[in-house]
């Protein structure tokens, strides 16, 4: 056997210090997480007096609801629960616990005794603070699903941003122009089929523009991702001020509305919130699965997962990585692009400078924390999303907490995942690197 | 070669964007009246371009006047154009070095935004903090405050790099993200935000400012811009002239040979990521002390992404910056004199700086459209070969 | 099949890496093709597996010409390579990892389908042996499992000419053992095998015949039975393969270098030395010989404090340097020749000035307070330059752009520009021409003779044997014997390192 085959443990003198260290942070983890529980159930005795009413909405907004009454108090008493025992259970049972899992249990507790104290004697419903979770979590679901297809394929994408934004220019100004030239009746119609699809085709359009220069003409993809962003921003602005601004004509597409799921939007309390949205929410869903499918099961996501992780072996058998990254740079585009349009048709009504305001961002963040992975992306939009929505809330009930703090939020989490502070995740091997074709 | 040639097809581009872009002409096009839609559109791209040199150098009417009657007033007319380009080109100068060191010494820095808006805050807070003190005493302790502010920012990405491998390209620009926040939150204070108004922009800070640079009446050129001047020179004679500039390069080419010579890899990324955000934090400072005199929310204008256009424009090397930066100076000054002129939007030229970047960033491609032989080598080389046999 | 290649010619600029080589291989035969580093191999083989195309010449296949424009038409004609740097997708499973590019799939989206791959697999490895989890990760596999994996890959693709660059070269000799079994029993299953290798054994006991390639061209094809090694290693090198330096006795005094009971781990965390312990005193020059990835590499970089000592000693000149950074025991008068010149030891698009102060720049007469005396810089690289015979056009040429053969005389020089107590060097001389190889030899000795400890680790036998006062050899992590050079044959150094001891 060679040296790197022969097994670890012969006469090593310190044979499982991996394993030590893991024993002894899986210890330190159990005495934080415990600790944390202990702080709860201070905050409990604090907050006893209190009460707070959570209302859900059974069929549709504003009519028959459902409402739970609490106090503070009691959350934090479930929260101490909650916390207490999964650091007793990680105390206990040490390394094997599958603590990143264990976050689920524990951690939304906080985030619903925290509300619960700010918005102490009011009445939120969470029914609205759900769905409006899910609508703000699509472009970043979104981009995050263009950003991790490029980075799967072994090419940086940071250009997100970019795309997002001349999607959503595309998208009002293709819609608009439906609407002006098919007449209101067929424009509203085909409108918000057009204004996606040109948010799509710009998005592809700068997909392969970075692409070519990246492996064309060997710019290195985070210099042509500054230039995509940059650039997006100068020239949606100057078509801003000087198209649209004063051809309002060309800014006015018709809006993409709600639909209601036949039978699903009736369900009560979860009708209101996943099946009453717009087109794009149930999109989202549909992308989600549909690559989580083609990523991990599909002959393409194989050889496209292989060209970002060791194209030179991909490149023996006889796959051809140049054309897998270009494809998946397009694809990835149309789906930035496609995001964007979601701004400027659906939140908005129009196009409005700089109007991605750092989603781009945020959805690359929302890639890594999602370890590359779809499902795992969707969730970290989830939670940025969340962020906002909750923000949104509780501005809305006069809890006056700086907004800063929230926004942060997605950027601090990201630099802490990329710093493994908290567990670190592995993206594709090559991503960003040149290959050359031999 | 690359560099100008690069200049010139961004704005034959940028000249195409402003063709279809104009209703007006295009109305002419679509009523049948080709000529008139050429006539009409080009004269309008001339308007512009003439109306970006007089607004960046100054109009020659201008200077005749200046030169027959001798005025203070005159002369302050005339080379106002100028002034306000070397005021543009002052902050510029600071964030493009700040991406240049970065660059040379392997690291990307996409965070001179959030190192330049902290360094102005710094700045700002600073000399609110010691207002009625001296203003010279101020006015450095200000100044320092910016390098600290910025050298911090620089200092979290590049820690983390060395320390855990965390990716400074992504820790940057987050960090980016959160200093806005840092400065929207700050914006708010009552420390800061002026007694009357809503508007995201800080108390007056005029008690204290760098001082003006020439004689003559009503221009805002001050001696940040030779300071800036003298900074490119330090930081030439830091990265060429010194040991720990030698460091940096080396890691900056070969991180290994580095370690291998006994250089610390990780003391090689913090210390470019200081220097670096001391740069742009110390831009940052200039900026509000010498040219706004008051932080907002927006003091940025996006000078740490354009730093990455100057850098490369200017060869990472710190007197190709200053001449970079003095290409963009004069754009950004001259697109307000195109925008009062011709209306038409100064953002113009942020698309056209992008396409700088994107064509420095690939002279192959330049080669390719002027036909000019390439220099480099062809693919498989004799040392690759070597290699691989 | 019978391949056979024509006339094959690719030039490269600057190199012609393929003169007119012409090959042939029989249907179940083993074609040995035996060459040093840099004879063409690996270009040829390129060629044939359709990552190069020929400038000219042909490749036949059953007599007919074929023509590769990508890998895809290499693997449809039925060549199945085994690169020497494994082709494996390190996060895959072995399944994925055989299958891919060839997948077999279901539906309209094409669905992997893993059951029929698995399948596949299993029962290929069944029918030659080859024993493999079909269900493991590639990274957590060692390495004679990965090249089971490799072949597998060719086998799966149904190849019926199998190349195997330098297949022994990362394999312990239990593995090499086996790896000849399976191609043997290939054979005689009827694929035609090539057999690259640089080692005269190894085609002697596997090939039906042998075809010698020197700097490009085919200096012989010989049949095993006809032929000797030393015929071989003649044809193979063009010169007596002993290679001899010029040395006196060596006057070894006191101790320079100790280690005592060395572990140290290796990038990914397994422990690549074993409980390593060896004297170097000073006038003696200890050449270590081993496979490569016998953990030399985190050795040397142990000793020069690249990589931390995961347990045991180190001293150079009695002072302990457990803990030392690698400027801390650069300053106790150690010359290190790294293992990889471009990778490790100079700066491509620096100069040659400065790569000659690149781990001294910090020293006078180079930088006082920090900062920079050009001139004195100049005068010292320009004395290092005449010296050491730099060929270059000036101190301010890129190193990147002079020879490997003066590459390494930069590093040389620039290492014995300092006072020298210990020389650490590494693969002093792979990759280098002959005249760069004796001059690089000659230097050392001197060292040697001005009283300085050499400890030279070498993968090539012959510089070992040449060199060494004493040879040290490694296997597995350890080491495994100390023979005085008059003891050190071929045979008892090559037995030692094939783990016989």
């Amino acid at each position: 056997m060679t040296a790197a085959a022969a097994p670890v443990n012969v006469a090593t003198p310190v044979a499982s210090e991996a394993e030590r260290r893991a024993h002894r942070s899986a210890r330190i983890r159990g005495i934080v997480i415990a600790a944390l529980g202990v702080i709860a159930f201070g905050l409990a005795v604090n907050t006893l007096g209190g009460d707070v009413t959570f209302k859900f909405w059974l069929q549709q907004q504003g009519k028959a609801f459902a409402q739970v009454d609490t106090s503070p108090g009691e959350l934090w008493i479930l929260t101490g629960l909650a916390t207490g025992f999964t650091g007793l259970w990680q105390l206990w049972r040490g390394a094997a616990v599958r603590w990143r899992l264990w976050l689920v249990l524990w951690l939304p507790f906080w985030v619903v005794a925290t509300m619960g104290t700010l918005l102490d004697r009011q009445t939120a419903v969470l029914t609205n603070l759900f769905s409006s979770t899910l609508e703000y979590a699509f472009p970043i679901s979104m981009g995050a699903f263009a950003a991790l297809i490029s980075e799967r394929s072994g090419m940086f994408d940071i250009a997100v941003e970019g795309q997002m934004l001349v999607g959503a220019a595309a998208a009002s100004i293709a819609g608009s122009m439906a609407l002006q030239w098919l007449g209101p009746d067929a424009g509203a119609i085909a409108g918000p089929v057009i204004g996606p699809a040109a948010a799509a085709l710009s998005g592809m359009g700068i997909g392969l523009l970075m692409a070519w220069l990246a492996i064309r003409y060997h710019v290195d993809q985070i210099i042509s991702g500054t230039v995509v962003n940059f650039g997006a921003l100068g020239l949606t602005n100057f078509l801003y001020l000087r198209v649209l601004q004063t051809y309002t004509d060309y800014n006015t597409p018709p809006t993409i509305e709600k639909i209601q799921i036949p039978l699903l939007a009736d369900i009560p309390v979860l009708g209101p919130i996943f099946f009453q949205g717009t087109p794009y929410m149930y999109i989202g869903w549909v992308v989600m699965l549909v690559l989580t499918y083609f990523i991990f099961r599909t002959r393409w996501g194989l050889r496209l997962r292989a060209s970002g992780e060791y194209p030179q072996a991909a490149a023996t058998v006889g796959i051809n990585v140049i054309r897998i990254r270009y494809r998946a740079m397009i694809l990835a585009g149309a789906i930035a692009g496609f995001a964007g349009s979601y701004l400027s048709l659906h939140s908005a009504g129009s196009f409005q400078m700089n109007m991605s305001a750092g989603k781009g961002w945020i959805a690359i963040a929302a890639m890594i924390f999602g370890a590359w992975n779809p499902i795992g992306a969707f969730g970290a939009a989830l939670v940025f999303g969340f962020a906002d929505a909750a923000q949104q809330l509780l501005s809305e009930l006069g809890v006056t907490i700086p907004p800063q703090f929230l926004a942060s939020v997605p950027y601090l989490l990201t630099v802490v995942v990329v710093a493994g502070v908290v567990g670190r995740v592995r993206g594709p091997a090559q991503a960003g690197q040149p290959y050359e074709q031999g | 070669m690359i560099p100008i040639l690069a200049v010139i097809s961004a704005f034959i581009v940028g000249s195409v964007f402003l063709i279809f872009t104009d209703i007006p002409a295009l109305q002419q096009l679509f009523g049948g009246q080709p000529l008139g839609f050429l006539g009409t559109a080009l004269g309008n791209v001339v308007k512009a371009y003439t109306a970006l040199l007089t607004g960046s150098l100054g109009d020659p009417s201008r200077y005749a006047d200046a030169l027959r009657l001798g005025t203070p007033d005159a002369w302050a007319t005339a080379v106002r154009p100028l002034s306000e380009t070397l005021v543009a080109a002052t902050p510029l100068i600071f964030t493009g070095l700040a991406i240049a060191v970065s660059f040379r010494s392997g690291v990307f820095n996409i965070g001179g935004d959030g190192q330049f808006v902290l360094g102005a805050l710094g700045a700002t807070a600073t000399a609110l903090l010691m207002r009625g003190l001296p203003a010279p005493l101020i006015l450095v302790a200000a100044l320092a405050a910016g390098i600290v502010f910025g050298a911090a920012w620089g200092f979290i990405p590049g820690f983390l790099k060395a320390r855990t491998g965390a990716h400074e390209v992504i820790t940057t620009i987050m960090l980016n993200y959160v200093a806005l926040q840092i400065v929207q939150l700050s914006l708010r204070t009552d420390f800061m935000r002026p007694p009357t108004g809503s508007e995201p922009i800080s108390k007056v800070i005029d008690f204290v400012r760098v001082p003006a640079l020439l004689p003559l009446p009503g221009l805002r050129l001050h001696w940040g811009f030779v300071v800036a001047l003298v900074v490119a020179a330090l930081v030439s004679y830091f990265m060429f002239r010194t040991t720990k500039g030698f460091e940096l390069r080396t890691a900056g080419l070969n991180m290994t040979a580095a370690r291998y010579a006994g250089m610390s890899a990780g003391g090689s990324i913090v210390l470019a990521m200081v220097v670096s955000g001391a740069l742009a934090g110390l831009g940052g400072a200039f900026q509000v002390l010498g040219t706004v005199t008051q932080m907002s929310n927006d003091i940025d204008a996006g000078y740490g992404w354009t730093a990455i256009a100057l850098a490369l424009l200017g060869g990472t090397r710190p007197g190709g910056v200053v001449v970079a930066a003095l290409l963009f100076g004069a754009l950004n000054n001259g697109g307000h004199e195109m925008q009062i002129e011709t209306s038409i939007p100064l953002d113009l030229l942020v698309f056209i700086q992008a396409l700088v970047i994107m064509f420095v960033a690939a002279p192959d491609l330049v080669r390719k459209i002027y036909r000019l032989r390439a220099r480099g080598t062809e693919p498989g080389t004799p040392a690759e070969e070597g290699a691989a046999a | 099949m019978r391949l056979e290649l024509r006339e094959i010619t690719k030039q490269f600029p600057g190199v012609l890496a393929n003169d007119r080589i012409s090959i042939a291989a029989d249907r179940g035969k083993v074609l040995g093709l035996l060459g040093e580093n840099g004879a063409g191999k690996t270009t040829l083989m390129n060629i044939l597996s359709g990552l190069y195309r020929p400038d000219s010449g042909e490749i036949l296949i059953d007599g007919q010409a074929r023509e590769f424009r990508d890998p895809s038409e290499a693997i449809g004609a039925g060549i199945g390579m085994v690169h020497q740097h494994f082709m494996l997708v390190p996060v895959f499973d072995v399944v994925e990892s055989v299958a891919l590019g060839a997948e077999p799939v279901t539906g309209a989206v094409r669905t992997f389908d893993r059951v029929t791959a698995r399948k596949r697999v299993v029962e290929l490895s069944t029918q030659y042996g080859l024993d493999v989890n079909p269900d493991a990760r590639i990274e957590d596999l060692p390495v004679g499992v990965r090249q089971r994996v490799e072949i597998l890959k060719a086998l799966y693709r149904k190849s019926d000419i199998l190349v195997l660059d330098e297949p022994s070269a990362v394999l312990t000799p239990g593995e090499t053992e086996e790896l000849f079994g399976i191609i043997r029993g290939l054979a005689a299953g009827g694929t035609t095998v090539i057999f690259i290798t640089h080692k005269l054994n190894e085609v002697l006991e596997v090939a039906d015949t042998i075809t010698v390639l020197r700097r490009g061209r085919v200096a012989g094809t010989v049949l095993p039975s006809q032929t000797s090694r030393e015929e071989l290693a003649n044809l193979m090198v063009g010169r007596d393969v002993e290679l001899t330096v010029a040395r006196g006795p060596s006057h070894p005094k006191d101790v320079v270098l100790e280690l005592r009971d060395v572990f140290v781990r290796n990038d990914r965390g397994e422990m690549a030395v074993k409980g390593a312990s060896l004297e170097v005193r000073a006038g003696e020059i200890v050449a270590v010989a081993g496979v490569q990835g016998n953990g030399q590499t985190e050795l040397v970089e142990a000793i020069t404090g690249l990589r931390h000592l995961d347990a045991g000693h180190i001293k150079i000149g009695g002072a302990l340097v457990d803990e030392a950074k690698p400027r801390k025991v650069a300053d106790l008068g150690v010359a290190h020749i790294p293992e990889d010149r471009m990778r490790d030891g100079l700066v491509k698009a620096m100069t040659v000035s400065e790569n000659y102060i690149l781990d001294s720049y910090h020293r006078s007469p180079y930088s006082s307070g920090g900062r920079f005396d050009r001139d004195a810089i100049a005068r010292e690289a320009q004395k290092g330059v005449q010296e050491f015979d730099i060929r270059t056009p000036s101190i301010e040429t890129h190193v990147g752009s002079l020879s490997g053969g003066n590459q390494q005389k930069v590093i040389v020089a620039r290492e014995f520009s300092r006072p020298v107590r210990l020389v650490v060097a590494s693969q002093p001389t792979r990759g280098l021409d002959v005249g760069s190889i004796e001059y690089i030899h000659k230097r050392i000795i001197e060292q040697r003779d001005a009283g300085a400890a050499i400890l030279i680790v070498s993968t090539e036998l012959d510089e070992v044997l040449a060199l060494g006062d004493r040879v040290a050899v490694m296997f597995s992590g350890q080491i495994v014997g100390v023979l005085p050079s008059e003891q050190a044959t071929k045979e008892a150094v090559g037995m030692l390192m094939g783990g016989v001891h």
